[in-house]
């Protein structure tokens, strides 16, 4: 008898255990985690790894010099394509961001640099304009100094 | 219990089923919550596989002789510590064992990746429930029912198998069983990266570590049941080519070849198609090995007629699996090609495919040796046996080269090696090698293979020895350490470089050890109480063994054992060029409710050999066990294995060197920064700046 409700126990505790998530909405995970490699970190990491290993052989006497120089060259070179992967993956934001935030973004920068877009309250104004239509600050063209809203993320030129 | 557990099992095939259902269409429509329940089915199917272990634990400590399995491999008598092993004592309750195992890896992998790989994970859990589910058809269908009932109940079992109750039978099987089933989850992220697309390398990254670890676990297992079978079959060898011993040889094989060319695939992004074969071919010989040795194929072709259901199932189950990865394989066969090509004849990656090739070679050809027997007696009715003849001729050679490659493969860099820096790293280990060589040819030494393998050992510890001094000093150099600091930090700032060099260094000792064979002693002598046998050790020294006599213990006084009929114990007194030794003993030993007695035999080991007695027949047996004093005549082989010694040691090193190669590491992304103003500016990275 008592293995009888036991047996019922165990059936139903299963059936629950399982189907619960779809019962109450709970959700794994289906999406890279923030934290995770993506593949171009992967073959970056590979890259260095690789640069490492030419060091190494080269100290330890397994690469002549015309080698070692050639190879380094190379993984170098494919590092820096790895990295600059990396850090445009990382200005798009994770997926990349959509098309119109970034025309928008583009669109308010070369306002600030030309003059029109006002510094302290973004709104656009006409080309020549001294003062701001909207709050009444001053307008400034952002040209040889840099913008009031921080200068834009990603690799900065050399 | 035993019905809960009985129970367990038929509640868990519907889960299992639910659960592959459940990740695959997780996956294809991207569920979360069917995602989660999947993953809570592995979770639940664990612990029903564990409810239905201990129902089988529980009929053996409860002598339920009712059930078919625990009749046959167990009695009233036997001592508790194998009454809970016999979980794995016979075909059925190891087939349950094998899903124990399989379950707990999938739990840990699925809990373990609960935050990571999560594009992988739907189609990961649908394998892993797949396979789960197909031994659970295999236990509930095909006559394998470890709760199988008789129909009447026995007064006591049949008892174990004498030859079973060592303490190797507690850990060789499942150190095994931990290698075979583990190799389930890289195959799992194979067929995940195959179906979701994802063929890059953070498939990889995973899989990689997940076959090491097999890989390991399985190399523990083969080398204790070589010792095992040292001590306990009594014939003073180690191996067999066996059909069940080449069983597990074989994905432990492949798994070495996949974790050299799976560098290559790092490094260049080639390979990939074959890496993947390797994944897929390694996981099914997994599930040949069980097939070989469960589905009782190897007793005899025809004998196995009432086990035609398994060995179909598992026949059927290993077609779909090849069958699906080639399909998967040829699908993604776009996305899996490479342009990348090997630069240059010298270089590692050339060299590590000279290896892949090698192992190849072996792994055929031991599967070859292993199958024909079976396909011809099939075919033909005519009983052929393939034996050790084949597979020695076939496979020295092929481990000669690989034992080179060994050393070779360190010395070159790669992408492309330079010819004379080469001759100039290959000039001192060569010397070396043939220093060996030569010099043991000049002592007298003239066996071809043995030479070979000691020249080319030395040659390979050679490199070993100083790559690890060149690379400890180029660190201690460059980062300012000393040089103990260095050595420490070089090994764990590259801990799959280095533990794989440790493992080379324990494989060649293990091929040394071999070697040591060809020089074997072997001699048989019938001897009275008081008569000595003098045996010479090919180092040149002298044993003398004299005999004292025998004796007989009583079952009751003897250790543990409740099942030992009768111990006799014949007495030896060592001397080594006249000095005294401790004693040898070797026995025959009976068994309650077994015809033959077994023999025990005694080991003196040290360093350079093993001095191995054999009590190999007694003249008058049954007066012997009365303790007559006029029975006492014995005859015994005596043997000097020298070198043997030399395969559990380098058995050690390869598990060290496996562990170095496991421990985890500090993970993230290299920093940035210095790594990237360095190379800008064309200075040297340091030698141990990213973490491996």
């Amino acid at each position: 008898m008592s293995v009888i409700v036991g047996a019922v126990l165990l059936v139903v505790a299963v059936i629950l255990f399982i189907l619960q998530p779809m019962l109450s909405g709970r959700r794994a995970s289906l999406h890279r985690e923030m934290d995770e490699p993506t593949e171009a970190e992967s073959r970056w990491r590979v890259a260095l790894l690789a640069l490492r290993d030419v060091e190494y052989d080269h100290a330890t006497g397994k690469l002549d010099e015309a080698d070692y120089h050639a190879l380094r060259r190379e993984l170098a070179a494919e590092a820096l394509t790895a990295l600059e992967r990396v850090d445009s993956e990382a200005t798009a934001g994770p997926g990349g961001a959509p098309p119109a935030l970034e025309d928008e973004i583009a669109r308010l920068r070369s306002g600030l640099r030309s003059g029109t877009t006002c510094a302290s309250c973004g709104s656009g104004n006409d080309g020549g304009s001294s003062f701001c239509a909207y709050c009444g600050a001053p307008l400034r063209a952002a040209a040889g100094g840099p913008s009031p809203h921080g200068s834009p993320s990603g690799p900065g030129p050399a | 219990m035993n019905v809960l557990g009985e129970l367990a099992l038929w509640i868990a095939l519907p889960v299992a089923l639910l659960g592959t259902v459940l990740g695959f269409v997780a996956g294809r429509h991207q569920k979360g919550d069917l995602q989660l329940g999947a993953e809570r089915s592995v979770y639940a199917v664990f612990g029903l596989t564990i409810l239905a272990a201990a129902g089988i634990i529980s009929n053996f400590l409860n002598d339920r002789f009712e059930y078919l399995y625990t009749a046959s491999y167990s009695n009233r008598e036997l001592d508790v510590f194998y009454k809970v092993a016999g979980l794995w004592s016979g075909q059925r309750g190891s087939l349950l064992f094998w899903l124990l195992f399989l379950m707990l890896f999938s739990s840990i992998c699925v809990w373990t990746n609960r935050n990571k790989n999560r594009e992988f994970m739907p189609y990961v859990v649908g394998v892993l429930c797949a396979i789960a589910s197909f031994f659970l058809i295999v236990l509930l269908f095909a006559d394998v029912n470890p709760y199988e009932k008789l129909g009447f109940t026995p007064a006591n079992g049949q008892g174990l198998n004498p030859q079973l109750q060592s303490y190797w039978m507690t850990i060789h099987p499942p150190m095994l069983y931990l290698g075979f089933t583990s190799f389930t989850v890289p195959f799992a992220f194979a067929i995940a990266a195959l179906v979701s697309g994802r063929l890059d390398s953070r498939w990889i990254n995973v899989t990689r570590r997940w076959i090491l670890l097999s890989w390991f676990f399985l190399a523990i297992g083969i080398v204790l049941g070589m010792r095992w079978a040292y001590e306990e079959l009594g014939w003073g060898g180690y191996w067999f080519w066996d059909p069940v011993e080449n069983a597990s040889l074989l994905p432990w094989l492949s798994a070495t070849a996949f974790l050299h060319s799976i560098q290559i695939q790092e490094s260049r992004g080639m390979l990939r198609v074959w890496n993947m074969f390797l994944v897929i071919l390694t996981f099914t010989l997994t599930i040949f090995a069980t097939f070989l040795t469960r589905s009782g194929l190897i007793e005899s072709v025809h004998s196995f007629a009432q086990e035609l259901k398994i060995a179909y199932i598992f026949l059927a189950f290993m077609f779909t699996i090849g069958a699906s990865g080639v399909v998967l394989i040829l699908w993604r066969l776009p996305k899996l090609k490479s342009d990348n090509q090997i630069e240059s004849f010298l270089s590692r990656e050339s060299a590590f495919l000279f290896n892949n090739l090698m192992l190849l070679g072996v792994l055929f050809s031991v599967l070859w040796g292993t199958l024909f027997p079976l396909i011809s007696e099939g075919l033909t009715g005519e009983k052929i046996s393939v034996g050790p003849p084949f597979f020695n001729r076939v496979n020295i050679p092929i481990g000669l080269v690989l034992l080179a490659l060994t050393g070779i493969g360190p010395v070159i860099a790669w992408r492309r090696a330079s010819k004379q820096n080469i001759k100039k790293n290959f000039t001192v280990p060569v010397g070396v090698g043939l220093a060996v060589a030569g010099g043991l040819f000049a002592i007298g030494v003239r066996h071809g293979f043995a030479l070979a393998t000691f020249g080319i050992s030395s040659f390979v510890m050679a490199v070993i020895v100083i790559e690890f001094f060149k690379g400890t000093r180029a660190r201690a150099r460059i980062e300012n350490e000393n040089l103990a600091v260095a050595f420490v930090h070089l090994i764990a700032r590259n801990r799959r470089r280095w533990g794989g060099y440790v493992v080379h260094a324990g494989v060649v000792t293990i091929f040394s050890g071999i070697a040591g064979s060809s020089f074997n002693v072997n001699i048989r002598q019938t001897l009275e109480p008081g008569e000595s046998a003098v045996i010479p050790s090919p180092f040149g020294h002298e044993y003398k063994l004299t005999y004292e006599g025998m004796s007989t213990t009583s079952a009751t006084a003897s250790n543990s054992n409740n099942n030992l009929a009768f111990q006799l114990v014949a007495l030896l007194r060592v001397e080594k060029d006249g000095k005294q030794l401790p004693t040898l003993t070797t026995e025959k030993r009976g068994y309650i409710a077994q015809d033959q007695p077994t023999t025990e035999v005694g080991i003196r080991s040290s360093f350079l050999e093993d001095l191995y007695v054999i009590l190999s027949d007694v003249a008058d047996l049954r007066s012997a066990i009365m303790n007559e004093p006029d029975a006492q005549t014995a005859t015994f082989t005596f043997m000097v294995n020298p070198l043997v010694g030399w395969i559990w040691y380098g058995a050690m090193m390869v598990a060290l060197g496996g562990l170095i190669g496991l421990w985890p590491t500090v993970s993230g992304a290299p920093a940035r920064a210095p790594a990237l103003a360095s190379a800008r500016a064309s200075k040297p990275v340091p030698v141990g700046a990213a973490g491996d």
